[in-house]
């Protein structure tokens, strides 16, 4: 535990001093009035995602493919619904249903438990400004908070990062999956990704005999600096208090600071090793010691959350975890694959709130689920649906706006657009609101400018 | 500002970091042998390739195919709706064995080819020139566009930037990329105007909003015939009116716009900050900068005598500069098997490498292509190098289950890759090439000969300690085990730079 402390100490003081370090080489002494109130910031924003257990949690649920929501959230006493889906239609004696014109598909029983208990928002007719029906293209618009004519180069949630996390822990993002998704992309990229903990470390090759100890990992650790032969004392250079980090008197014992700033390229790689252990080490433990609270179905995003709940129960400093579930994509016979999905959807959710409220973690965790777009209204020849536009979006948590939010978009042919429903609520509304009441900070930095929170917490 | 590197600098070590940033590095004796030259011999060696032979073949389908793409269109327009499916995953299926085989070809070509330099170009302009497969792959003969647009960038390499700018606009797989393949008088499409001033040759603030739509108007006309697989003008979708733009006024065409972006005094400025920090790995100061816009303006906007200048400056060899740019995954894949002497990895494990690392060729996050720099190096693909290079050092993936050949292909079929990699020849390193047998015999000379290849400089104290401690927990010293001390070598953070 001690010894804990001390890399925690040491990360910190890395951390902490590299804005120093930096500044100290490049900037004349007359600018540390400038440089101290920068450090301050920086103190700032590390205090408020560094963990504590009040921190809020927001974990994005992708699903991938494109959701047909028009079988998802149904408008069942619609005809023009009834209409324009003769085979693959959910006929009112079948759904789950919410109010006289709109209900569940009647696989989403997970989901239909949650709404009447009170945690969960469904967001209708959400979508964007000159829809685009490219899987790639679109999933990147959602991916980067972009308009659907630009490209933007980072996503939001790297963007956040950036902006309001600065200094954080590399673990301030987690992804379940295999690669990380483009809205994690930043100027300074964080987060940790991996399908499995056990493959998230340095692997050795030393085949050490039983009893002996693994000397590849050994000296990987010591090329790396990662084991302190001499532990730096607590609170003992004074640099980490922002005062008098701009002496730079002690300086001489630190990395050079970032690389773009003067710095070596050699520095920077060494303190992510450091990162890169730490997490490696913290992951595969939580992963080994905290157990779930909930059954979850046994499907690749059951799996998902699971390693989610335990990551948070854990206590990883995490803001944001990101999982995903695919199939979505249903141009032929859609209605056992989205039957199949959604029974999962919603049973993995019930899942992750049940263990989230054994855990006392609840009031923490806030769930947004989105898919790149919604089907077509009317089905095509093969029982499937084709590439759409507008569909809903869920949010989950104990302080949700419960209920059914936004207006359902209207079926009439008036109404469509080149045969799509034509979204209400901008999905960057959405986001606004999670960036703004949810983890508090302000949204227009991360979004490129003002969009009005739509009120979800 | 650019006067030579005094002859007296040139040694082992500046060699070394020439070959590195030109090309991929190389194992000792070719950097001796650059030292030998001297720098002038040694710059020409590498940037005079236009002689060299023993070029590596095309690949076999490299070639426009209007035969293949009309007979499959027919045979879709023919087939029974639920056949029509099918076709289009086999086509799929073709393209996307084609894509791999295209990344092995290139890699191949930079890690074996005669001419490192001319890949080390081709891959800034495929950089710089950002077009991804993943928007493409919907079109006919999508590998076949993409291999085409490669082989533009090799040879114009170091041709003219107007040049090159409008042979890149007419590029199908640009063409596709950016829209301008749908652009028309009556609306036209500004992807690739806007881009071109942005992205490619001016920088944001250089141009304005006006400038974005009159160009679009001007490139109208330019378009692609899907058939013949090829750039198309057509007249009848150009706009005839007068446009004016950068302040050129007239009935512009995309020739006539292109040139004007390139005779503002920013086009040569942009450019050559681009290519510095490339092969520098450091934005150059303004001053520096605008030394470098001379020299390029001073010989007519051509790359070669230009970049002649740069790797034989002072600057250049900086110590701000000489091993202080992080290795992209590419440079980090070929330079170790070019340092090594060892074989690159079969296509698809050694793409999934590049990709899992974060530069999966041919697919570019998007227009604006990679970041570079630190921006490589994040927990996740830090551990995956250090656990790639035991990989690329045994030759064996005993590293790799299937999650991980699940994740670094992005889809399912993991366990059979990895049964399959189980019996793949990765190539490895042959420690009797690299270490004499009196080498082999010292502790002391294993870590020094391995330091001098890897890093063409020493270690800390700390660490050489350490590889020391490593040879001597051993009793009797094998192979593997020194494969094992290169592969902790390749598990620093000294070895992520260059």
């Amino acid at each position: 535990m001690k010894n804990e402390i001390t890399f925690q100490t040491r990360r910190e003081f890395l951390r902490t001093t590299v804005l120093g370090s930096a500044l100290s080489w490049t900037v004349p002494a007359f600018l540390a009035d400038t440089f101290a109130a920068l450090h301050g910031e920086a103190a700032d924003s590390a205090t408020q995602i560094v963990t504590g257990k009040d921190s809020t949690i927001l974990v994005v649920l992708q699903m991938a493919g494109g959701n047909d929501g028009l079988n998802t959230v149904i408008p069942y006493s619609n005809d023009f619904y009834h209409k324009a889906r003769p085979k693959i239609g959910q006929a009112a004696d079948k759904v789950l249903k919410l109010n006289d014109d709109i209900a569940f598909h009647g696989s989403m029983t997970g989901f239909k438990n949650l709404y009447d208990s009170g945690n969960l928002a469904v967001v209708q007719g959400v979508g964007y400004p000159n829809p685009n029906r490219s899987h790639f293209r679109s999933t990147e618009i959602w991916q980067t908070a972009s308009d659907s004519d630009k490209i933007e180069k980072y996503g939001w949630v790297g963007r956040y990062f950036d902006n309001a996390c600065d200094g954080a822990d590399p673990t301030v993002g987690v992804v379940i999956g295999r690669q990380l998704p483009e809205s994690f992309f930043a100027a300074k990229p964080k987060g940790i990704c991996f399908d499995n903990p056990a493959n998230y470390r340095f692997m050795s090759n030393g085949h050490p005999k039983p009893g002996e100890e693994d000397m590849t990992e050994e000296s990987y650790k010591k090329l790396n600096e990662l084991e302190m032969s001499s532990p730096l004392p607590d609170g003992g250079p004074s640099m980490t208090s922002g005062d008098n980090a701009n002496s730079g008197d002690s300086i001489g014992m630190l990395p050079a600071g970032m690389p773009m700033q003067g710095g070596r390229a050699v520095d920077f790689i060494t303190r992510t090793a450091l990162d890169a252990q730490q997490s490696s080490d913290e992951v595969r433990a939580i992963a080994a010691r905290v157990q779930n609270h909930a059954t979850y179905p046994q499907s690749p995003l059951g799996n998902s959350l699971k390693m989610v709940a335990k990551l948070i129960g854990g206590g990883l400093p995490t803001r944001i975890y990101y999982a995903s579930q695919g199939g979505y994509d249903t141009h032929t016979n859609q209605i056992n694959t989205q039957q199949r999905l959604l029974q999962d959807l919603g049973d993995s959710m019930k899942a992750f709130v049940d263990d989230m409220r054994a855990q006392g973690n609840m009031q923490r965790v806030l769930v947004m689920t989105f898919s790149e777009f919604g089907r077509r209204l009317h089905e095509n020849a093969n029982g499937g649906t084709d590439h759409g536009a507008a569909a809903p979006m869920f949010i989950v948590g104990n302080k949700v706006k419960a209920g059914l939010l936004g207006r359902y978009p209207s079926l009439a042919p008036q109404d469509l657009f080149e045969g799509d429903i034509k979204y209400n609520v901008d999905f960057r509304s959405v986001y606004a609101s999670v960036l703004e009441n949810w983890l508090k900070t302000k949204s227009a930095p991360i979004l490129g400018r003002q969009f009005q929170p739509l009120q979800i917490v | 500002m650019l006067s030579p590197l005094p002859n007296e600098r040139w040694n082992y070590e500046t060699a070394a970091h020439l070959l590195n940033r030109a090309g991929f590095g190389g194992p000792p004796e070719a950097i001796q042998k650059l030292a030998d030259i001297g720098p002038d011999k040694a710059i020409s060696s590498l940037i005079d390739y236009e002689h060299i032979r023993g070029l590596l073949p095309d690949p076999v389908w490299a070639f426009p195919d209007p035969q293949r793409v009309e007979n499959l269109r027919q045979a879709i327009k023919s087939a029974k709706p639920e056949d029509v499916k099918l076709l289009r995953q086999q086509e799929n299926k073709i393209q996307a064995a084609r894509m791999l085989e295209l990344r092995g070809w290139w890699l191949d070509r930079m890690a074996n080819g005669p001419r490192p330099f001319q890949e080390k170009m081709v891959l800034f302009w495929h950089g710089h020139f950002a077009t991804s497969i993943e928007k493409i792959r919907g079109t006919p003969n999508s590998s076949y566009l993409m291999w085409r647009q490669n082989e533009l960038f090799r040879r114009l390499a170091t041709d003219n930037w107007l040049r090159l700018l409008i042979e890149t606009g007419k590029d199908p797989a640009m063409l596709l990329y950016l829209d301008q393949a749908q652009s028309r008088k009556e609306h036209p499409n500004e992807n690739f105007a806007r881009e071109s001033m942005e992205l490619f040759a001016l920088g944001e603030g250089h141009y304005t909003e006006k400038d974005v739509t009159e160009a679009a108007r001007a490139l109208t006309g330019w378009s692609y015939n899907a058939q013949e697989q090829k750039f198309v003008y057509r007249p009848t979708f150009h706009d005839e009116g007068t446009k004016t733009v950068l302040g050129l006024t007239g009935n512009l065409t995309g020739e006539d716009f292109l040139a004007q972006v390139v005779r503002q005094p920013q086009a040569a400025v942009f450019i050559t900050s681009k290519l510095w920090n490339f092969f520098t790995g450091q934005f150059p100061s303004e001053e520096l900068n605008g030394a470098l816009a001379a020299v390029f303006r001073g010989n007519g906007d051509y790359f070669k005598p230009f970049l002649r200048v740069m790797f034989r400056s002072g600057e250049f060899y900086g110590d701000d500069i000489v091993r202080n740019e992080v290795k992209s995954p590419v440079q980090w894949l070929v330079g170790s098997a070019r340092m090594l002497e060892s074989d690159l990895p079969p296509p698809f494990i050694s793409s999934a490498i590049t990709a899992s690392l974060g530069q999966n060729l041919f697919a570019p996050p998007s227009v604006k292509g990679w970041d570079g720099g630190t921006s490589w190096i994040t927990t996740n693909t830090l551990l995956d190098r250090y656990n790639d290079a035991a990989t690329l050092v045994t030759g064996t993936t005993q590293q790799l289950s299937a999650d991980d050949f699940a994740r670094k292909q992005g889809g399912a079929g993991g366990q059979k890759l990895a049964k399959l990699a189980q019996r793949i020849h990765i190539g490895g390193v042959d420690v009797e090439k690299i270490l004499t047998p009196e080498e082999r015999a010292d502790k002391d000379s294993i870590v020094a000969s391995l330091q001098h290849r890897l890093f063409q400089t020493t270690l800390t104290n700390d660490q050489q300690d350490a590889l020391r401690d490593f040879l001597d927990s051993k009793e009797q010293l094998n192979d593997a085990d020194i494969l094992t001390t290169i592969r902790l070598m390749m598990s620093t953070p000294e070895y992520q730079v260059t």
